[in-house]
């Protein structure tokens, strides 16, 4: 049997698959370049790293987008049988608040750098144009926010993954496996 | 009677030096509010413009005969903005301009040639952070009308041309990799002059 690429009520397609690992994957290097980037001392190094992560930033937004569409032209996947209301509830509203703040993160990021008016192409090829005018009081209001974001951001991660284990390990259902490997092969 | 031919002859004298010499040089000063200096750097590959916010311009000129110039701008380094408090604040360090240690930048030029119609280099040093360099700026000259109500003659003048940073010692130690902070600085100026003269 081909790998589905769909998903279907049961489970998740090989599109989805690709788009939740690899989103995941860039959130961490992320994560670690842009933990780098600000405590780097001033050097070549530092700029080259905050290329880096703003370039990065601009391929997880593009992904989230391009996810956020699959998952409407696609059916989702039914929440396991066996959750109560209250789990269920702290599912959709954690899926939900990923996808605002894969968002809202690399938004307030591109804010930052337009305020902050630091020359940047992404990938050192195209030039980004600024959304907010030179201030640097608004560049510093905004860097405070991307970090109560990414705050906000690692809490998810740390809930999510932990609930994933919990399904797996603790309720033994289907949670993880089809993330992993989708549908079970018969 | 010989006192009144001696004032005859020395008037006649004073005529024919007048229609000998050659036309006299004018005196420019550089009127601030029409004039601008700008530097462009490339950061990650990236345009940095900056402008240097306060500068002076003396020039002594004559379109007709650039033989007998002389071009003196003073730049005041530490006026430097690139509308990024993060950058304004990383090139008045020693590594970059050294605001502390060279607050100035002089260019001095005595030779002014003209190249055709209104279109001028003026070879001459360059003292920027310590060094001074022969640098060749061209520039083209224009007429500008007085503005209402003025007195005096203006003129414009404007140019733009590239210098290597490293020649000045800006941007040293590992800065002077030009991968991330480019190796060229291009300079663009517009600068709006008066003669009363």
């Amino acid at each position: 049997m081909p790998p589905m690429l769909r998903n279907s009520r049961e489970s998740w397609g090989s599109l989805a698959r690709f788009f939740h690992w690899a989103v995941a994957a860039l959130v961490l290097v992320q994560v670690a370049l842009g933990l780098a980037a600000s405590a780097w001392r001033l050097s070549p190094m530092k700029l080259d790293l905050f290329v880096w992560h703003k370039s990065l930033g601009f391929v997880i937004l593009l992904l989230v987008l391009l996810r956020l569409i699959w998952r409407m032209v696609n059916p989702t996947p039914a929440l396991s049988a066996g959750m109560s209301g209250i789990e269920r509830l702290g599912a959709r509203a954690s899926h939900g608040l990923f996808y605002v703040l894969l968002i809202l993160l690399p938004v307030n990021g591109w804010v930052i750098n337009s305020a902050a008016n630091v020359p940047f192409s992404i990938f050192w090829l195209l030039p980004l144009p600024a959304i907010v005018a030179p201030s640097p009081a608004l560049a510093g209001t905004a860097e405070n926010a991307h970090f109560v974001l990414f705050s906000l951001l690692s809490l998810l991660v740390v809930v999510h993954a932990g609930a994933a284990l919990r399904h797996h390990f603790v309720k033994r259902d289907e949670v993880l496996s089809r993330m992993l490997f989708g549908p079970p092969r018969t | 009677m010989i006192r009144r031919a001696l004032t005859a002859v020395h008037c006649l004298a004073l005529l024919l030096a007048a229609a000998a010499a050659p036309a006299r040089a004018a005196d420019w000063r550089m009127e601030a509010a029409g004039s601008r200096l700008e530097f462009t750097a490339l950061f990650e590959k990236t345009s940095a413009p900056g402008v240097f916010r306060e500068f002076d311009t003396r020039l002594r000129f004559d379109p007709d005969k650039p033989a007998d110039s002389r071009l003196e701008v003073n730049i005041k380094i530490s006026s430097a903005d690139m509308n990024s408090t993060d950058i304004n604040n990383a090139i008045r360090g020693a590594e970059w301009f050294d605001f502390g240690r060279f607050p100035q930048a002089e260019f001095r030029a005595t030779d002014i040639r003209r190249i055709e119609a209104n279109r001028y280099v003026a070879r001459g040093a360059l003292t920027l952070k310590g060094v001074q360099q022969a640098v060749e700026v061209p520039f083209t000259w224009s007429a500008v009308p007085a503005p209402a109500g003025a007195r005096g003659t203006f003129a414009g003048m404007e140019g733009e041309f590239a210098l290597r940073r490293s020649a000045f010692g800006i941007g040293s130690g590992e800065w002077a990799a030009t991968n991330v902070i480019g190796a060229e600085v291009r300079v663009k100026f517009r600068v709006r002059l008066r003669s009363d003269g």
